[in-house]
């Protein structure tokens, strides 16, 4: 075992966040807190990442063939942790890097991959994600949105629900059910579709999270040519179980649950809240969360660094940065009391990406259920 | 970066783990308790083998070594002072004191892990720490339900010994924070383990407990504490024991080890509150360890001290 950082790494680290101070613009904070779906982060990303690949630093951790410089997948996480502790400017695009763009090379046919692979390491491209339904949430296998064949095209109808970015996205990779006779995990296939297809019609759905943060995705006979789908037909789940082995630890929240608690601990001292014993064990309460999720969140990148299989460490990291989240979330605001109220303050800010950390990317629920068989090996209900 | 064992911690692990089977496990810690009597035996074993000193706590990773024994031996519910002796006055003194150690901090008048069976006793005082040897009569045994055998130090027996000097205490707090972390890594480990073995077996209402899932996310939660625990443990063991790392690692293992302590016997039912089912010998444990050096309320205070110079 070696918990030292190598000294590649920590001059890594230090370029990059020399980087950040002097590309991140002076108002990024308020920028930052009016949230991911927001025009201005937007706009913003797509400068940030275009900057990012022209220093080599957005995809470096894929293969050679693609643009990457195959790095371990420590040098990637370095990027994730410092980018997620201020406020995520890649916006959307640390999906298409982290597994969208992955699931494309193992999945992708040569022209998918030309296509798609240099627009995502470039900088260039925006990207949501279509899966879950009005009727399809935790129990993604019940989806119902159809993609029938008509010849060399796919006509789409449905709907995909709580969709976030889509708004700014200029493609979306979408869950369908090609066989409409079957209702089980085969006859799903997944689609690459352009945003701009006729037929699609976008809803923000208004929230307590922030602007524009979910919307619904209505499809009415979306023609799509067949050469969209991404792995073969009807065996679209294998796809997306490996893509969401990728996704499900792509947020380094801890990284940003610890910032946000350090900044808290000033608040706290500024208000004199730090004579409090009880404001000063709570703040170091919150503090182990974070680190638990800092280590078990490591010890998935190390399982990949180490070329292993996904295992339910994943799991195990999404249900510490969960924990993690909704401490400093609910500290932020306890402490920090009536000023935490008004909207886009600190506290505010804060609290609206914490409050979904349970429920974004696979309910903590299905996280558990996963642990107790997998990682527990208790019997089935 | 790299969270695998690397060949000789797998050697040293697997070594300590096979002595441990022969010499240590739960009936013969239950056996022990009965009697409050500390495992010389194992001690004897576990030197005669060279654990004591196989580690060289000055190397690159020493001290993760030696934490990794001390959280097998948990996991075996060994009835000995390794921790104490092998690890922290090692670590803390530099130099091998003689064993079995018992630590101890605040109150003098309470009652000290292994403080009955120990011949030094490592007192830390303010920022100072006295090395007290002890002799027949220096102590009291004190019975006690928490899985440890516990003694009661005289007041003249505390006057002697020698001070370390300004410094030595809070070297000491950092590796006894280390110690009991691990300890409540390995014992937790065990306890869980148990207590997922049996729930697989045991029937109720037609099938086994172990498949509702009313139970399976409690277990799952604890894993994740668990392990989020082990791992706090092994980087603050691999960086030598520094304050901030140390009382995360304790404050956040010891406030698993409330957790694991009521989700084990709750979901283990009334058998695990006997004798003759094996859980107790671990989750006992949990709450002695985290009566040491002020509970997760006094790791929770340093750690805030550490990292935001609160005072």
């Amino acid at each position: 075992m070696e918990f030292d950082w190598s000294e590649d790494d920590r001059k890594h680290r230090a370029e990059f966040r020399a980087f950040l101070g002097e590309f991140l613009p002076d108002d990024w904070e308020q920028l930052a807190e009016g949230g991911p779906g927001s025009d201005v982060q937007a706009a913003f990303s797509r400068r940030f990442c275009r900057e990012l690949a022209a220093r080599g630093w957005l995809t470096q951790h894929w293969p050679e063939e693609y643009g990457g410089k195959a790095t371990p997948p420590w040098r990637h996480s370095i990027i994730g942790e410092e980018c997620w502790a201020n406020g995520e400017p890649r916006g959307p695009q640390y999906m298409n890097v982290n597994w969208i763009g992955p699931a494309i090379m193992r999945f992708g046919t040569d022209e998918q991959k030309a296509h798609h692979l240099p627009l995502i390491s470039s900088g260039e491209v925006l990207w949501c994600q279509g899966f879950s339904e009005p009727e399809a949430g935790s129990d993604l296998v019940a989806l119902r949105t159809s993609a029938r064949r008509d010849g060399d095209t796919y006509v789409i109808n449905g709907s995909k629900i709580w969709t976030s970015y889509v708004n700014h996205a200029d493609y979306i990779i979408l869950l369908v059910r090609t066989d409409p006779d079957s209702d089980k995990h085969r006859g799903i296939s997944v689609l690459l579709v352009p945003m701009d297809t006729p037929g699609i019609e976008v809803r923000e759905i208004p929230s307590v999270v922030g602007e524009r943060y979910f919307h619904e995705v209505f499809f009415s006979d979306v023609r799509v040519p067949t050469s969209v789908r991404l792995g073969p037909e009807d065996e679209g789940w294998g796809v997306v179980s490996y893509a969401l082995q990728y996704e499900r630890v792509g947020a380094a929240r801890y990284a940003r649950a610890a910032l946000t608690l350090d900044r808290l601990a000033e608040h706290a001292r500024e208000r004199g809240l730090l004579e409090d014993p009880l404001v000063v064990d709570r703040l170091a309460e919150a503090r182990t969360l974070c680190e638990a999720a800092r280590m078990l969140t490591y010890r998935v990148i190390d399982e990949r660094a180490h070329d292993h299989p996904p295992s339910t460490h994943t799991q195990l990291a999404r249900v510490a940065n969960t924990r993690a989240d909704y401490a400093v979330g609910e500290l932020t605001v306890e402490i920090l009391g009536a000023d935490a109220l008004e909207y886009g303050s600190f506290a505010d800010a804060n609290f609206r990406l914490a409050m979904t950390a349970g429920v974004a990317v696979g309910a903590t629920e299905v996280q558990l259920n996963l642990i107790a068989a997998r990682h527990l090996g208790l019997p089935r209900g | 970066m790299d969270f695998e064992l690397d060949d000789d911690q797998r050697e040293i692990l697997g070594a300590v783990e096979r002595l441990l089977e022969r010499h240590a496990g739960q009936p013969r810690a239950t056996e022990l308790a009965a009697k409050a009597e500390y495992d010389h035996a194992l001690d004897e074993a576990l030197a005669e083998a060279g654990f004591d000193e196989m580690v060289d706590l000055e190397s690159r990773s020493g001290a993760l070594e030696a934490t990794l024994i001390v959280e097998a031996i948990a996991r075996a519910a060994g009835v000995t002072s390794f921790a104490a002796h092998a690890l922290v006055a090692r670590a803390a003194l530099g130099e091998a004191v003689d064993g079995p150690v018992a630590l101890a901090a605040g109150d003098p008048s309470a009652p000290i892990r292994f403080g009955a069976h120990a011949r030094t006793l490592l007192r830390v005082d303010e920022d100072d720490v006295r090395v007290v040897p002890l002799e027949g009569g220096d102590a009291e045994p004190v019975a006690s339900n928490f899985g440890y055998p516990l003694g009661r130090v005289t007041e003249d027996a505390l006057a002697r010994g020698r001070a370390l000097g300004a410094g030595s205490g809070a070297t000491l707090r950092c590796w006894w924070r280390l110690a009991i972390a691990a300890e409540a890594v390995g014992t937790m480990r065990a306890a869980l383990d148990c207590t997922v073995d049996y729930l697989k077996e045991r029937r109720q209402f037609g099938r086994p407990i172990g498949s509702f899932q009313a139970v399976q996310h409690r277990l799952a939660d604890c894993s994740v504490r668990v392990e989020g625990s082990r791992f706090l443990v092994y980087e603050a063991a691999h960086s030598r024991a520094p304050e901030e790392a140390t009382a995360c690692a304790a404050a956040f293992a010891l406030e698993s080890a409330r957790l694991l302590f009521r989700e084990t016997h709750q979901l283990s039912g009334a058998i695990g509150f006997t004798r003759e089912h094996p859980l107790h010998a671990w989750s006992m444990r949990l709450h002695a360890l985290g009566s040491e050096l002020e509970g997760v309320r006094g790791h929770r205070r340093a750690l805030a001290r550490a990292r935001w110079g609160v005072s």
